[in-house]
């Protein structure tokens, strides 16, 4: 998989930190001893990041099927990237999925974080067990285990409908639906709001109390604190976990094919983007077009990341800033 | 401070000198096996359950039993991700030296020079076919090579729970009836025995297949499709009859029987009194329910049923030991302890001396069923047909998509059949 898997943006702080002007000769040493310390890391994203990356943006122009002797692989130019955007209905079926899928389950599982981490941010006994558990679903998040748990749960006759039975509600074949497989596929991610939470919880610490108190005293209730407070001063943890999480949802991809066996069924409803190109790669052979798909999201999500940077411009407050 | 920088760059030296040197060591130290001492090793990969590694990892030791200087690194995991595997290695020129492989790869593997052809092994005896129904070997021939040695032989059969219908007092199904009677049977037998009559195989390559033979089709010609749009509308109506006359499961539980692995069919999670298999599929399907199940062919004329393949033997392009693996693999269908120790597990065994001894052997009664009913379907078989093309497994894919679509009402059965014509053309012709 390493080599059509996107990866997530790097770290941007590099050598060029390092090679500031006029910085005494002896300094310079230390930026070797520096390097040579990094020398594991930087072997390793060599290794296993960079020149995987390389080889499959070469790839992507070509026509490399994974199981042929090299010399039958040929140059194609751009014809990947044409038969993607032209030809491949199914491409532009998953690119539908893997929006809708990133577009509802991100903001819900901000706001599900984001409740639990006011509920969770008051003192009371054992809020410490409490923020483990909550946590917890997270780091299984993407674990297979979970998924085959949740396909049982949303069975026809699994435990999920046998909880709305109690309430007199007739469930459906939720995972066996297609109007309702992509929504079980969202529960989960929302469910997963562990990891977004404990970083609200470390964001809400950090307002100031004498803010509530003066706001108080200028009469302001729980609701208008919360919206001329807490926001604020939460924004660029919001800002964080926004940009974090679009990301993640793009990405989903054990969910959905633990979910669906692989295939995105029924019907294409969970045909999630990562799935469609691993199937590309896999079972179809296709390895130079799912390379080419691999650039294409690694692009994409590029662009949505830079948006949504453009966006915060108002309204990200840093409390440190001038203005 | 300064006086400490000799010895610190000394120190570094050696550090850097130490990394640069890291990778020549562990070189050395990855070295090959083979060849000096006279010893050979074999990779030899599988995919399974526990119970065919034990018996594949018997059969092998008594290999290296009998040839002591040949040894093999044996490798098995689930059928996910096997061929991912499979095809990672072979992407790294690291593929094994002999790998088990099915018809839906055969020719994937073989059209891109995978698998040694081994033909020449086959005439000059060295490969010992004489005893396989010729059916069997045949298909594993790919474009004039032999790809792969068969591997166990089975055929279509239909499951049905016989508990559940002699409780019910509903006739059992038999092999011979027409495709209509079968529907008949089940919209009758399904609200007696209350549930449904018979999962809904129009999702089902091997069960379209037959029936496009059936109607003097095939599936395909070489490297082209066998069959028409139109064909496959009158499949899908077929079924949407079934439906429309409540003979088979609602879509979404017909999708979780597609969606399923083998302890999951409808016929053991009692949501239909039948399931539509592999012949040699009804013991492990007998495992997973206390109801007693039965075995018949599938629906319409049975001569027009073959011997499929289960599994082959491949011996990989590039393997340095060929000779041996040829004997290897040899050794695996034709010794009669090898044999017996291998049972029935990949089907039934591809030599007919070493089946009857088997055969007359186990205890097992679903296997006795099966074995029976596969010898007796056996005498009545046609030609067969030869081993599905390159894109085999997207057809598969898209015929389960395109089937779903006519089952959960998105599309008319024309439409599906539409859409499912035009993209098996695309993945066969590319």
């Amino acid at each position: 998989m390493a080599v059509t898997q996107a990866p997530s943006p790097a770290p941007t702080a590099g050598p060029a930190a390092t090679r500031r002007r006029g910085r005494p000769a002896r300094h310079k040493s230390d930026g070797a001893a520096g390097y040579i310390f990094l020398s594991p890391w930087l072997l390793g994203f060599a290794a296993i990041t960079a020149v995987p990356m390389l080889m499959s943006l070469y790839l992507s122009f070509t026509n490399y099927d994974v199981l042929s002797d090299w010399s039958s692989t040929e140059w194609v130019g751009l014809d990947n990237y044409r038969q993607m955007f032209t030809e491949d209905p199914s491409f532009w079926h998953a690119v539908r999925v893997t929006i809708t899928f990133a577009l509802i389950a991100t903001p819900l599982k901000l706001a599900a974080a984001l409740g639990v981490a006011l509920l969770l941010n008051k003192a009371f006994r054992g809020d410490g067990v409490f923020r483990g558990l909550f946590y917890l679903p997270s780091l299984l998040g993407g674990s297979v285990a979970v998924a085959i748990v949740w396909k049982s749960m949303f069975n026809g006759d699994g435990s999920f409908n046998a909880f709305l039975a109690w309430f007199g509600i007739e469930g459906k074949a939720w995972v066996n639906d297609p109007d309702y497989a992509l929504g079980t596929l969202i529960l989960l991610a929302v469910w997963q709001f562990g990891a977004p939470m404990v970083i609200f919880l470390a964001g809400l610490k950090q307002v100031p109390q004498e803010l509530y108190e003066a706001a108080s005293v200028d009469g302001a209730g729980p609701v208008r604190q919360f919206l001329a407070v807490t926001l604020p001063i939460l924004s660029p943890v919001i800002f964080f976990n926004l940009v974090l999480e679009t990301i993640n949802g793009f990405q989903g991809f054990t969910s959905a094919f633990v979910l669906s066996g692989g295939t995105g069924g029924p019907v294409d409803s969970t045909l999630m983007y990562t799935l469609h190109l691993y199937n590309k790669g896999f079972t179809e052979y296709q390895m130079g077009y799912a390379s080419a798909m691999a650039w294409v999201f690694l692009l994409s999500i590029g662009l949505i990341t830079v948006v949504i940077f453009r966006t915060g411009k108002f309204w990200v407050h840093y409390s440190d800033s001038e203005d | 401070m300064t006086a400490t920088h000799p010895p610190r760059r000394a120190f570094l030296r050696t550090l850097v000198a130490g990394m640069l040197a890291l990778p020549l060591v562990l070189g050395a130290c990855g070295s090959d096996d083979a060849g000096d001492d006279g010893k050979t090793e074999l990779s030899f990969f599988w995919w399974g359950g526990e119970a065919r590694a034990d018996l594949t990892t018997k059969a092998l030791d008594l290999y290296t039993a009998k040839h002591p200087d040949v040894t093999f690194k044996k490798t098995w995991q689930a059928n996910q991700g096997y061929f991912d595997k499979l095809a990672t290695l072979t992407a790294g020129d690291d593929a094994p030296d002999i790998f088990q492989i099915d018809d839906n790869y055969l020719s994937e593997y073989a059209t891109r020079n995978v698998t040694l052809d081994l033909t020449p092994y086959q005439s000059s005896g060295k490969i010992d076919t004489s005893k396989f129904p010729e059916g069997l070997w045949k298909y594993g021939v790919v474009d004039g090579k032999l790809a792969g040695l068969a591997f166990g032989e089975n055929t279509q059969g239909l499951v049905y729970n016989k508990s559940k219908l002699e409780a019910a007092k509903q006739p059992l199904p038999t092999t011979g009836m027409s495709w209509e009677e079968h529907i008949a049977w089940a919209q009758k037998a399904g609200p007696a025995a209350q549930t449904a009559g018979t999962q809904d195989p129009s999702a089902d390559y091997k069960a379209f297949w037959l029936w496009l033979r059936q109607q003097g089709k095939e599936m395909y010609n070489g490297n082209q499709l066998g069959f028409t749009a139109a064909d496959v509308t009158q499949w899908f109506e077929l079924w949407k009859g079934a439906r429309d006359s409540k003979a088979t499961p609602t879509a979404d539980v017909i999708h979780e029987g597609n969606a399923t692995d083998i302890t999951k069919q409808l016929v053991v999670t009692n949501k239909a009194l039948t399931s539509w298999v592999w012949a040699n599929q009804m013991p492990e399907l007998q495992k997973n329910t206390t109801d007693e199940l039965g075995v018949v062919a599938y629906p319409g004329d049975n001569s027009k049923q073959w011997p499929r393949a289960s599994m082959y033997f491949s011996v990989f392009r590039g393997s340095e030991h060929a000779d041996i693996a040829a004997d290897v693999i040899n050794f695996l269908a034709n010794d009669p302890e090898a044999g017996a120790i291998l049972g029935t597990d990949r089907g039934l065994p591809s030599n007919l001396d070493i089946r009857k001894s088997v055969a007359a052997s186990t205890d097992n009664p679903s296997m006795k069923q099966t074995i029976a009913v596969i010898d007796e379907l056996s005498k009545s078989y046609g030609p067969s047909p030869t081993v599905p093309p390159r894109g085999h497994s997207v057809v598969r894919q898209e015929l389960i998509k395109a089937a779903e679509e006519a089952q959960y009402g998105r599309a008319t059965p024309a439409q599906a059949a539409e859409q499912f014509f035009a993209a098996s053309q695309a993945a066969v012709s590319r």
